[in-house]
């Protein structure tokens, strides 16, 4: 390709200089923090000293340098936790690799805002098969534990709220929704009930305009509903519609 | 950057790709990088010193030239810890199969890369791209220089040319709604062959989709701990899951994570130019 035509083609590309990005505002403080309140996790006080010691004790695979390789603990050491020291170390010790492509692009208005998705939790690790195999094999004590624990603390971080979704955890939703009424700070107990509902493939929600926009053809993991009454109560009352038929079908 | 500068860097890279086709000389300078409003990436001008970077993402064929030459084993041979695809999977679920690394980057059951030596090498571990890069005497690019040379001097967060409508005629990625579906509706489900989508203007190809790339470099997120960068999206990602195949956004990863979406693009030190 001649030089005359490239020259050409980049001089009217500059001229024609895209602002699309110039929507984008540095988020208020607000926003910021309420991303914060949105990644944190909560730590389970069952058997907590054993297994940050078990953990402790984890020669890393990758050896050499004990640089944040994966880290899991072996299956005899694993089998013996206890049920409860199981649930404690499957919410503070992820043991898979994740990618984290999220640059944690925080909306303008993150605090006024109802995600169809949560915030990634873990760095850059998830949850193994036979971590999420005990979650869902023994879902009515994880159940149970998560409340306990979230009763304790007044708050529920994002590991127990992925937990419920992970279970699906569909006989939780009053506590769910008692849960966030008590304050309303919490708006991401809201994505829960969705994420249930949307696992749950409840129809009145499917065919909902919500679902469209969050879930549907032109969803993305990035988008929300604006926090309003209107939106509160539609995603509370849908909820407790869904819980009532499934739990006497 | 002002428009002169643009314009000077635009016509100098390609003068110098035209004699040298796999790697483009990007002089240095203060280019203007990020995105205002962006918390891990704000807008700033960064100051380089002249790079040269791979036109293509290292293909399967330039490291088994490697591993052939040293015996190096990948992480993933090591400890049997890749991460694969296969459609079906949930959003952002990937498997652990312990047969899977470079030679089969989504497992032995889905089949290896004899007949894909011209794409680009996955399943191997940020800490592999390092070896490679001490063998041959390269190193990867910076997160200020990948960026300066993925925008070729554009104030948006895709290369020009590129909207987020277009963007599969220069990026190979997911076009289905999800992954539960196999997607192959641009000729490719996992990695296509290095170049087989449009470059951008400075010749760079496959900047967006193909493989993530890894990148040397850390962010204030990182919180002092050893994470991998990569950028650019991959073959994986969809404008409905990880919508990151741009510019602007960074992805992390644990250092010794293999997946069979992570690859690099290497880059050589101009000097004195």
């Amino acid at each position: 390709m001649k030089r005359s035509i490239l020259f050409l083609l980049f001089y009217s590309g500059l001229c024609v200089a895209q602002a699309q990005d110039a929507v984008y505002q540095q988020p208020p403080k607000e926003a910021m923090a309420y991303r914060e309140f949105r990644q944190k996790t909560t730590i389970p006080p069952y058997g907590l000293e054993n297994v940050k010691k078990q953990i402790a004790a984890i020669k890393d695979k990758p050896g050499e340098s004990g640089d944040e390789g994966i880290s899991a603990l072996p299956d005899a050491v694993y089998q013996s936790l206890s049920p409860r020291e199981k649930f404690t170390y499957t919410m503070i010790h992820p043991e898979m690799y994740a990618q984290n492509c999220d640059i944690n692009m925080i909306h303008p208005n993150e605090h006024k805002e109802i995600f169809g998705y949560l915030v990634s939790e873990g760095d850059e690790e998830t949850w193994s098969q036979r971590q999420l195999d005990f979650l869902r094999g023994n879902r009515d004590s994880v159940m149970a534990w998560i409340r306990e624990s979230a009763n304790r603390s007044r708050r529920m971080g994002v590991n127990y709220k992925n937990a419920l979704v992970e279970m699906d955890a569909w006989e939780m939703i009053p506590y769910i929704i008692d849960f966030y009424t008590a304050n309303k700070k919490d708006k991401d107990l809201l994505t829960v009930l969705m994420l249930l509902m949307k696992r749950g493939k409840f129809t009145p929600f499917v065919q909902s305009s919500s679902y469209k926009k969050l879930y549907g053809m032109e969803g993305n993991h990035e988008r929300a509903l604006d926090y309003n009454k209107a939106n509160e109560n539609l995603i509370i009352t849908r909820a407790q519609t869904y819980y009532k038929k499934r739990k006497h079908s | 950057m002002k428009t002169t500068g643009l314009l000077f860097l635009l016509l100098y890279c390609t003068r110098v790709y035209s004699q040298e086709q796999s790697f483009i000389k990007i002089p240095g300078g203060t280019y203007e990088i990020g995105l205002k409003g962006s918390v891990e990436n704000p807008l700033r001008r960064v100051t380089v010193n002249a790079f040269s970077i791979a036109a293509t993402e290292l293909t399967n064929a330039e490291f088994e030239r490697f591993v052939l030459a040293t015996g190096y084993q990948t992480e993933a041979e090591r400890f049997k810890d890749a991460l694969v695809f296969e459609p079906g999977l949930e959003e952002f679920r990937w498997l652990d199969d312990s047969t899977a690394y470079w030679r089969y980057p989504n497992g032995i059951a889905r089949g290896g890369i004899t007949r894909k030596m011209n794409h680009p090498v996955t399943g191997i571990s940020f800490t592999d791209a390092l070896a490679y890069c001490k063998w041959a005497e390269v190193r990867l690019p910076t997160l200020e220089e990948w960026e300066i040379a993925a925008r070729a001097g554009s104030p948006t967060k895709y290369f020009k040319g590129v909207t987020a409508e277009n963007i599969s005629r220069y990026a190979n990625i997911w076009l289905g709604h999800d992954h539960l579906q196999a997607d192959s509706t641009d000729g490719f489900m996992y990695t296509a062959p290095v170049a087989s989508f449009k470059p951008n203007p400075l010749g760079l190809y496959d900047v967006f989709g193909n493989v993530f790339e890894f990148c040397s470099g850390s962010l204030p997120r990182d919180k002092g701990r050893r994470v991998a960068h990569a950028r650019g999206g991959s073959w994986w990602c969809s404008k409905h899951a990880c919508n990151f195949f741009n510019a602007v956004d960074i992805g992390s990863v644990n250092p010794h994570a293999s997946f069979s979406n992570l690859g690099f693009r290497i880059v050589k030190d101009a000097g004195g130019m």
